[in-house]
């Protein structure tokens, strides 16, 4: 299998997201807040020649150093970056999977704490988000405004007064700003009541989609609750919005793990500690285990039935064992037999490391 | 004076070709060889020709009697009952029709929103459950800065004078900002990356 040049762009092993700390780490993962902009001297990508995307890279290139975002940032064109580095990129949720198999000039420009990320050339111009750990949605927004504010004295937004930041698709038009919550639900998973959070948000005009996999049996139980409307609200009503759905879903997790621990503590107690012991013992992996083991794992972490790993570990290990991390970590490409077995590896070492 | 593209009709504009600020070739186009010859002039999907070129291409056109190409009819000869009545012009920017933007669910640029608007309203109330359609969001603060210099902030001002050119029809102007950006372009493509140090 071909070996694979160094990719060592990383400040960090991992981002600040996956620490397991800010409110509520114990079911909110991340929060993620984006905005969607394009600039008014060139057609939306889908409309843009290679020469024009190479002028608007060069522009946002030079408007970032304007702004000192220039030394303190990691730069990438992504035409220069392999296939399976820029799927390690997608797996550290610092680029989409859409713009990673784009073609032609196209970038990602992404701070030392992977919190801030800047995407050029994807479906818009820029797609600009800011990750924090926990649900913590005022201080991600804030913290994008700023980078938002700075940007636009630079580079003149395509908007109008009716329809506000042009985007290209209408679903994103308006403010152009998106905000996620990932949130892990295992107790609801397992009650089968995520049916019903989804109803619930939908009504409320959020969406909440499973995180990895299809359909809505989402591996490893995450999922992500963000505003569906982006058009006819202001950013902090849809602010509020986020944050007004979210207590509920959390609160509604909480009960079902309330009950899970009072009325079916051995079944629950049994599943976890059957999970844990695949996991410190498996010698091959594939990618859909690791992540439902984990997820009961996590779980047991936070009913305190499982008090020597800490969030941060299995955070981490969520992502070091997707599959084009591990090949980086090898240096080359991998069969997915061999893959399963580094992943296996890779969870027995860390999960043992990671004790606290 | 004819047409040099069709050889027929009285020529109204005159387009021309530029090297180094000095005309090298000067071309007389009636008004619907004009329709044609935007088109391949101004079209950002595609990349940048001479004006010889695209006169020769709209030149090839015509001769092979594409119907799909041939400038539209004299006035008189359309009557309204022959239009469909859904028809929505193309965006004169981008290109983008309202069947595409159907079919692909993403606009080609800015101006799409203005020239769709009837359409895509009632898209809009659906989608944010908000009637009528209207940003309450913020907006950009003033105009950009100018006092930031560069090339690409050159190339920007450019790019939007050129659309505006193509949306007055003013082509002569047109033709001069499409040669400027060609000719600023040209250095960047052919500035080299930065030099990479490799191992022994
Ligand atoms: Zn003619
Ligand atoms: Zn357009």
């Amino acid at each position: 299998m071909k070996a694979l040049p160094p990719f060592n762009h990383f400040p960090r092993p991992l981002g600040e997201w996956l620490k397991g700390q800010g409110p509520e780490s114990d079911i909110v993962v991340s929060t993620r807040v984006r905005l969607a902009r394009n600039i008014k001297a060139w057609p939306f990508t889908l409309r843009s020649s290679t020469q024009q995307r190479e002028e608007l890279l060069l522009a946002v290139f030079e408007a970032l150093n304007a702004i000192g975002l220039d030394q303190s940032v990691v730069r990438l064109r992504l035409n220069e970056v392999p296939e399976v580095y820029r799927d390690v990129l997608v797996e550290r949720h610092l680029i989409s999977r859409e713009l990673a198999s784009a073609e032609g000039p196209r970038a990602v420009v992404f701070g030392r704490g992977e919190m801030l990320s800047i995407m050029i050339n994807e479906e818009d111009h820029l797609r600009l988000q800011w990750i924090k750990s926990g649900f913590d949605v005022d201080r991600a927004f804030r913290a994008l405004v700023k980078v938002d504010h700075a940007l636009e004295r630079r580079l003149p937004y395509a908007v109008s007064p009716k329809y506000g930041y042009l985007t290209a698709c209408p679903t994103n038009v308006g403010t152009g700003i998106r905000v996620s919550v990932m949130v892990h639900l295992p107790a609801l998973t397992l009650k089968d009541h995520v049916q019903k959070v989804f109803k619930a948000a939908e009504k409320m005009n959020h969406a909440i989609r499973g995180l990895y996999g299809e359909g809505t049996r989402a591996f490893g139980d995450f999922y992500q609750v963000s505003n569906q409307a982006t058009l006819g609200r202001s950013e902090e009503e849809i602010v509020e919005s986020v944050k007004a759905i979210l207590p509920k879903i959390l609160e509604y997790e909480r009960r079902m793990r309330g009950q899970l621990f009072s009325d079916e503590r051995p079944m629950v107690e049994d599943r976890i500690f059957r999970a844990l012991a695949t996991l410190k013992n498996a010698r091959m992996l594939n990618v859909q285990e690791m992540m439902s083991h984990l997820s009961l794992v996590r779980l047991g972490i936070s009913l305190g039935i499982i008090n020597d790993i800490s969030l941060a570990t299995v955070n981490e290990i969520f992502i070091l064992g997707q599959p084009s991390h591990l090949q980086r970590e090898e240096g080359r490409e991998m069969t997915p037999a061999e893959r399963d077995a580094k992943r296996a590896e890779l969870v027995r070492t860390r999960l043992a490391a990671g004790r606290n | 004076m004819i047409c040099d593209c069709c050889k027929k009709n009285e020529a109204k504009v005159q387009v021309c070709d530029v090297e180094q600020n000095a005309v090298v070739q000067q071309f007389a186009i009636c008004n619907d060889c004009m329709t044609l010859l935007k088109r391949l002039l101004f079209d950002p999907a595609t990349p940048l020709i001479p004006t010889s070129e695209a006169v020769k291409q709209v030149q090839d056109m015509l001769s092979s009697k594409d119907k799909s190409l041939t400038p539209v009819e004299a006035p008189g000869k359309l009557t309204v009952s022959d239009r469909q009545p859904e028809a929505v012009p193309a965006c004169p920017s981008c290109g983008m029709t309202l069947a595409e933007f159907k079919q692909r669910g993403r606009f080609g640029c800015a101006h799409d929103y203005e020239v769709f608007a009837s359409h895509i309203d009632p898209l809009l109330e659906r989608i944010h459950d908000v009637t009528p359609p209207q940003h309450r969001g913020r907006l950009p603060q003033g105009e950009a800065d100018e006092s930031v210099t560069g090339k690409a902030r050159e190339l920007a001002a450019l790019r939007n004078q050129l659309d505006d050119a193509v949306l007055a029809e003013d082509y002569e102007r047109a033709a001069k900002l499409r040669d400027r950006i060609a000719a600023l372009a040209g250095e960047v493509k052919s500035k080299p990356g930065k030099a990479r140090r490799e191992g022994p």
